[in-house]
């Protein structure tokens, strides 16, 4: 099943997925910046938004050359929408649901497991292991 | 008009995905400018589709849509055909996503 994963790929990994954690940041930066420029009236807010996009983007775009796009895509979303979630949460003073704090921990344990499924997945390249 | 603002907005969020991982860290002129401005047009149509959908509906759709789609976009172009494991993970944030926006998260 994993058999087009590219070798040599365990040097940079750490590093792609840095930079994947940066683009979720990033995308956290833009939502809130989105929301601060109330339709991009406020120029402030508006130039904000500007450079969190591209920041978010190219982040992605670097974490991609190593990182399969489906699970990139994923944890960028993920981390994107925690950060919403949090913040919003602090941002508006209001509490989150017991049942949304358990959600929160379904996707953080997502990403971390996305992180140790994909070292594992470079590291059986140089087994051969079954699969 | 509202589900075809918000198909439109999945397909340039998947074209944001593909195009990301095809201008290799910025570095492809072309593929960059696709990143850019699919995201552009992508959030364009989100902000639309919100207009009328629930956010939190809207958005639960247009993540897991999305992700679903760049997973299948990825095996059928990128070889990225991804083991058990790896999907499991993905189901586990996508599915992740769509709970916490329709429990009513910002």
């Amino acid at each position: 099943m994993t058999t087009n994963i590219e070798t040599n790929r365990n040097t940079g990994n750490g590093r792609a997925w840095i930079m994947l954690l940066l683009a979720g940041a990033f995308e956290i930066g833009y939502a809130l910046s989105v929301a601060g420029s109330k339709a991009f009236t406020v120029p402030g807010w508006s130039i904000s938004a500007g450079l969190f996009f591209l920041l978010t983007l190219y982040a992605l775009s670097v974490a991609l050359r190593t990182i399969d796009v489906g699970i990139g895509y994923a944890v960028w979303a993920g981390i994107g929408s925690v950060g919403a979630a949090v913040l919003g949460s602090v941002l508006l003073h209001q509490a989150l649901t017991p049942v949304q704090a358990a959600w929160l921990a379904v996707i953080i344990a997502g990403v971390v497991w996305l992180k140790l499924a994909d070292r594992a997945g470079a590291r059986t390249d140089g087994r051969r292991l079954p699969g | 008009m509202s589900w075809l603002h918000l198909g439109v907005a999945v397909i340039f969020e998947i074209a944001v995905a593909i195009s990301a991982g095809n201008a290799r860290g910025f570095t492809r002129p072309g593929w960059t400018a696709a990143t850019l401005v699919s995201g552009a047009i992508g959030t364009f149509f989100l902000s639309l589709a919100l207009l009328t959908f629930d956010v939190g509906v809207g958005y639960a759709i247009w993540t897991s849509v999305a992700g679903v789609g760049v997973v299948i976009l990825g095996a059928l172009f990128f070889g990225q055909r991804l083991g058990w494991q790896k999907l499991l993970g993905i189901a586990l944030v996508i599915g992740g996503v769509v709970g916490l926006r329709l429990s009513g998260a910002a």
